[in-house]
């Protein structure tokens, strides 16, 4: 099961065109769902960010910095440099991505081991 | 090789930008893209559960390393996610490029196991918990 499933019609191909779809008529908006993936991703980030910097200022600071950088690069997958492929200019904003949630992911474990905590600040109180 | 494929190399299913195939419709290069961001959010959501819950909540009676060991195990396992959804975006858009079947994931099998064990995990500690 993957997302980039392309349905019945298989992957590539002038074969693969559907009049029904709505998108042969503007392919635009498959860019456009792109470009609303990377804000989501960013807003993530910044939750992220939000909920660290009650644990330590600095990494949360330095991991809410990292959400306007997604968004920036969510901006440029509406078009690369001219004629460069699409895979080669995805492969190079999903690597550091992936860079930064593991880079974020071992700041937390770092945080959630050695920093200081706030035990109880979740207490509910009746 | 560019930067990315160099990094791809070390992953199973090679490099996205391989030579051989054609570079396939874009809007399955952005499907494949929107799969990867979602995953990718999924990793930050577990980041963020296991720091929340060694960070805010409160101890487990009886049970002084609960935090730790609830909260631990979910943070590292989004960065195994991470790393694994940016293998399988590899191995996808090779197969677009080659118009190759795309190849099973592997990801919603980590995730389930995932969440059965940390709800294991959690049943056990609570259950400690609660009898002390």
């Amino acid at each position: 099961m993957t997302g980039a499933d392309p349905g019945p019609a298989g992957p590539a191909g002038p074969a693969a065109r559907d009049p029904t779809d709505p998108e042969e008529g503007d392919p635009g908006l498959a860019r456009e769902r792109t470009s609303l993936s990377w804000t989501r991703t960013a807003i993530s980030f910044a939750a992220l960010g939000g909920v660290v910097l009650k644990a330590n200022v600095i990494t949360g600071l330095i991991i809410l910095a990292v959400s306007p950088l997604v968004w920036q690069l969510g901006r440029l997958s509406r078009g690369g440099p001219p004629g460069a492929p699409l895979s080669a200019v995805s492969g190079r904003r999903i690597l550091l991505i992936t860079v930064s949630v593991v880079g974020v992911a071992l700041l937390s474990l770092i945080i959630a081991v050695l920093g200081p905590s706030v035990p109880g600040a979740l207490h509910i109180r009746p | 090789m560019s930067r990315s494929g160099r990094f791809a190399a070390w992953l199973p299913g090679g490099t996205p930008d391989d030579e051989d195939g054609t570079e396939p419709d874009p809007r399955f290069t952005f499907a494949n893209e929107r799969t990867f961001l979602a995953w990718s959010r999924t990793a930050l959501a577990l980041v963020v559960a296991g720091l929340g819950i060694v960070q805010l909540l409160p101890p487990f009676p009886g049970v002084p390393a609960g935090r730790h060991l609830l909260g631990v195990p979910l943070i590292v396992l989004g960065a195994v996610l991470a790393v694994t959804a940016y293998a399988e975006w590899v191995r996808n858009q090779r197969a677009l490029r080659r118009g190759d079947p795309l190849p099973r994931s592997v990801m919603p099998w980590i995730l389930a196991a995932t969440v059965a064990g940390m709800a294991l995990i959690s049943a056990i500690v609570l259950l400690i918990s609660a009898i002390r």
